[in-house]
């Protein structure tokens, strides 16, 4: 028992640099060896919930697709972008490209060189990145007024109205659905506060997981419809359109979201245990200080 | 006095009236002006405070180096990146690129050969192709950071082509084009640097939550249950758990979360070994193994945590940040509250 309870102390008094170590290694060795950790994903109603709302659109509908992310959340919502892209492209829907954030432009760059060629889909007629504009929710509410009103040229610098896509667009209300890629201020909230819900425009967003709580109301009320939450969300999402793409008898490329859940849940599971090690060294300490009170 | 406070209070009790007010009265003109106007010049103000929040940084941080105040040193790195950034956006495009027409008769193959080469594209007929079909001037897909590495390709080109130019990106476009100046400085210095500074908050939660999340009262010992089964339950190994596993776990959450009310440790003790007993012995006779109950599912539990708890906590907290920004405004557009002049 006096053994048991040495090698509790010393778990729950380990050094930090060995936590790190720990955690490290339970990242990085999935990362590497993905097929050592084979995890079974199962979409979530939310994320199927967005999956059914994107599939229910037609052919050469129109979608607003907002970028407002950057480098620190991009392994937990570029892979969304990707997916997302796929899905809609592989549906042949025009998609638009809006940025809140000014690091959203890269992102979308990025995410359009990324998906548009594996599709053939051509610039100006299949997708459009008008890019960013300072002002946040104030942008949010001018695309809702009048989009040319605020933007003038694409990202590119090309004239919008020498775009042959924006030809019949005027505002959000000329769109199919609006689609936010949201790691904070301005994102989700503000498309549903100041276009979405005003114009009555269905939208879904991809978000952070620590951005989950704050939009949840906004789900249950159906504001939002579903919401793919975190890389769990892009994973699940990912498992969605792969299994449409190859009912479409489309090529798939595997996402990323898909083999980063086995480093995630590790992770998690590595956490865990050090929680629960902590406690108990916790409680043997203090049992041993004679504070036998929890 | 008249300048720099009444005027701006009159400004902002009249705008914020009509704004407010706007949303509430049926003319054109008002509606226009909250819907349009006003949402305009907003956008303006914010291209300004741009410029504004630049030259505020770079002020704080060339204080800090000249006063050499703590940490200066690090200044000296944000002021250089600062710069590096204006002279990749503003003053030095590296995104040109190279136009061809006109390939002299019999040379295509060659000419296709050398853009594939430099591509580094394995089939030069689908260049060829490429530039058979070209209508007006083909425009080869590579950006190059110096003119000096684009003029040693139009070189090799030269001999076999008749018209061959070199162009640039125009300025704005630039930024957003693979291959520039300031592109690769995002990808390769901004998106690693921003990547690593979120990603060391997993070595900063496991060694904080190991050192900080303790059972010392009912409320921290919620926060903890919770706490492991949202993180369990939101990964996909959170499914894969067994009933009898999960029950274990339920069971030492519910002691933790009783034993604050139950002075005997024995009797604690007793009670969380015989739950556990009873539940596993219940389970096997049951046929749990096939089709365990959904309370012992832990993303179950986690959905019903996000559901209910999790959104009556979100619902409050949103009702009231609303009230105390109504509120705020309140004061501000009546002129109650001037911090924006720079009262306290």
């Amino acid at each position: 028992m006096e053994i048991m309870k040495r090698i509790f102390i010393l778990l729950g008094s380990l050094d930090r640099r060995i936590i790190f170590l720990i955690v490290g290694l339970s990242v990085l060795i999935p990362l590497l060896k993905p097929e050592w950790v084979n995890l079974p994903i199962r979409p979530r109603p939310e994320s199927q919930i967005v999956f059914n709302e994107i599939n229910k659109l037609n052919e050469g509908d129109k979608i607003l697709l907002s970028f407002e992310y950057g480098p620190s959340t991009k392994p937990e919502i570029h892979p969304m972008s990707i997916a997302i892209l796929k899905h809609l492209f592989a549906k042949n829907i025009q998609v638009y490209g809006f940025a809140l954030w000014p690091d959203g432009n890269f992102m979308s760059t990025e995410a359009f060189s990324e998906v548009s060629h594996d599709y053939g889909k051509k610039y100006g007629i299949d997708y459009v990145n008008l890019g960013y504009k300072p002002g946040a929710e104030a942008v949010v509410k001018g695309i809702a007024a009048d989009i040319r009103a605020l933007y003038t040229v694409d990202l590119k610098g090309t004239p919008i109205d020498d775009i042959p896509m924006m030809k019949d667009v005027v505002n959000v209300e000329n769109f199919d659905f609006v689609f936010s890629l949201s790691a904070g201020f301005p994102g989700s909230t503000e498309w549903v506060q100041y276009a979405c819900d005003p114009k009555n425009i269905p939208m879904s967003t991809g978000v952070t997981s620590i951005q989950v709580t704050d939009i949840l109301p906004y789900v249950e009320n159906g504001q939002i419809r579903g919401i793919l939450a975190g890389m769990p969300g892009a994973a699940e999402y990912e498992s969605l359109v792969e299994a449409a793409l190859k009912e479409m008898d489309l090529s798939v490329k595997p996402g990323k979201a898909s083999g980063m859940m086995a480093a995630q849940s590790i992770a998690h599971v590595v956490i865990v245990l050090f929680i629960i090690f902590g406690n108990i060294t916790y409680y043997i300490t203090r049992k041993n200080k004679g504070e036998d009170k929890i | 006095m008249l300048l720099k406070r009444h005027i701006p209070l009159m400004i902002l009790i009249g705008v914020g009236l009509l704004t407010l007010f706007g949303h509430f009265i049926n003319n054109e003109g008002i509606q226009n002006f909250v819907n349009n106007d006003a949402t305009q010049w907003f956008d303006i103000i914010a291209s300004f405070a741009i410029f504004l929040g630049a030259l505020n940084m770079l002020k704080i941080q060339l204080m800090k180096i000249i006063k050499k105040q703590k940490n200066w040193q690090y200044s000296i790195l944000a002021v250089i990146g600062f710069a590096f950034a204006i002279f990749a956006g503003f003053f030095y495009r590296g995104a040109n690129f190279i136009t061809l027409s006109d390939v002299k008769d019999g040379q295509l193959a060659v000419v296709s050969a050398i853009i594939a080469e430099e591509i580094n594209e394995s089939n030069p007929h689908l260049i060829q192709t490429k530039l058979e079909a070209s209508q007006t001037a083909f425009e080869i897909d590579k950006i190059y950071m110096t003119s000096e590495s684009a003029k040693s390709v139009i070189e090799k080109l030269h001999p076999y082509v008749d018209t061959i130019e070199l162009k640039s990106k125009p300025w704005g476009a630039h930024v957003q084009t693979k291959g520039s100046l300031f592109y690769w400085m995002f990808i390769n210095i901004i998106t690693p640097l921003g990547a690593t500074m979120f990603a060391l908050l997993a070595f900063f939660v496991a060694s904080a939550s190991y050192r900080a999340f303790r059972i010392r009262n009912f409320e921290a010992t919620l926060l903890l249950v919770a706490g492991i089964i949202l993180m369990l339950g939101r990964v996909p190994i959170g499914g894969l758990i067994p009933w009898w596993a999960v029950s274990i776990i339920l069971m030492f959450g519910i002691s933790a979360i009783s034993a604050p009310f139950i002075k005997e440790r024995s009797l604690l003790l007793g009670l969380t070994s015989g739950g556990i007993i009873i539940i596993i012995i219940c389970g096997t006779f049951m046929g749990w193994n096939q089709h365990p109950p959904e309370l012992l599912s832990i993303p179950v539990i986690q959905d019903w945590i996000f559901a209910y708890p999790t959104m009556a906590g979100s619902r409050a907290l949103m009702i009231g940040i609303a009230l105390g920004i109504v509120a705020t405004s309140f004061r501000i557009i009546i002129g109650l509250d001037k911090s924006f002049l720079g009262d306290k």
